[in-house]
């Protein structure tokens, strides 16, 4: 069995989208260990679990040919965060999902970053829909969900979360009217 | 990023070593993976944390170029458990690892796939040397260690307080000899 993984570099005013590299893992390593800045992610309890979720994302972009970029800055070349297409088993469809680790906050990297994995995903992986799964009380990630027009359809049972908002976001039609 | 990995299909008298395929393992996997028997495989985990172990063993294949194989039974088709190289940043060696599930012990299936693993560590991937990482109440794999003539070598603490026996395997030109 062959796999191939092929992985392209977006570019944005700020951002290099491109596919995990080793150098990412102690910063992601650091993001996922931490409970609280974590929590609407999924934590991983030690560095082991934490290697393998590295190991997962590459797994996954092998069998579905998307998973989660990396965001790097590109003025200083640092992980800036993790931001694309996840859709594991048991999730109810493919999410457009987005982390910036510390230090990264307040300056719309997330926004730029999962605006840009969208528009990939429909653009060139031909989706038509997307959605993205919100915890109850995360604010932050319910505004950027909206401000990137997406919008509350329903609540639902994550297999690994709980209970779960699930936000629609605007098609690639819809998008190229005009909506967000 | 590219990257092309191709996960090499080996053969037993009995077993067929090849790539892990969620389509037809997940379900036995989970099965397994769901049940305290897994307790020395990374488990007891839900089926969501299984796929997510599947994907992590597609990631490592990509992430190193050599990885865990699926162990297929030759008369039923069946998947009967993992086999072949794990490693992670986060650990202090790689070793050569292997699970069988329990409906298919006491047949010698472990001890005849790790020994096909260890052949093609030694003969393709061309290590000189390799060691397996065993719990020390795990008295099942310290038999099947033993049968293919490897040894006590080290102790080792993981972070999460339990202690890891590590037997080294028998060097290249011995383990070729037990074989016969």
């Amino acid at each position: 069995m062959t796999l191939s993984l092929n992985i392209p570099r977006l570019e944005t005013d700020r951002l290099i989208l491109r596919g995990p590299e080793a150098a990412d893992f102690e910063p992601l390593c650091a993001f996922l260990m931490d409970p609280v800045r974590s929590a609407g992610f999924g934590t991983e309890e030690t560095r082991s679990d934490a290697w393998r979720w590295f190991a997962v994302n590459i797994g996954h972009w092998a069998l579905h040919g998307y998973g989660y970029f990396t965001i790097e800055m590109k003025d200083t070349g640092q992980p800036a965060g993790i931001s694309g297409i996840w859709n594991p088993e048991g999730w109810p469809e493919p999410e457009v999902g987005w982390v910036v680790f510390d230090g990264f906050e307040g300056r719309g990297i997330a926004h730029e970053a999962a605006t840009t994995a969208r528009d990939w995903a429909y653009n060139t992986l031909g989706f038509t829909t997307l959605t993205s799964n919100i915890l109850p009380g995360n604010t932050r990630s319910v505004a950027l969900a909206e401000r990137m027009g997406a919008w509350f359809e329903r609540s639902y049972d994550n297999v690994h979360m709980g209970a779960e908002m699930l936000y629609r976001h605007p098609g690639p039609d819809a998008l190229a009217e005009g909506a967000a | 990023m590219q990257v092309t990995v191709t996960i090499p299909e080996l053969e037993t008298e009995r077993l067929i070593l090849r790539a892990y395929d969620d389509a037809r393992d997940l379900d036995r996997f989970s099965a397994f993976m769901e049940t305290d028997a897994s307790r020395f495989f990374m488990g007891p985990m839900d089926r969501y944390g299984t796929w997510k172990l599947g994907c992590a063993i597609m990631g490592h294949w990509m992430r190193y170029g050599y990885g865990l194989f699926a162990i297929e039974e030759k008369a039923t088709g069946e998947f009967v458990g993992l086999t072949g190289v794990w490693e992670a940043e986060t650990w202090p060696h790689p070793e050569l690892a292997w699970m069988l599930m329990q409906d298919k012990e006491g047949k010698g299936y472990a001890t005849e796939a790790a020994r096909r693993a260890r052949d093609y560590i030694f003969n393709d991937l061309q290590w000189t040397s390799v060691v397996s990482a065993i719990e020390e109440d795990n008295a099942g794999s310290m038999k099947v260690a033993d049968r293919l003539g490897a040894k006590p070598d080290f102790e080792h603490t993981r972070p999460s307080g339990i202690k890891v026996i590590y037997y080294r395997h028998p060097a290249p030109q011995t383990a070729m000899e037990t074989v016969q």
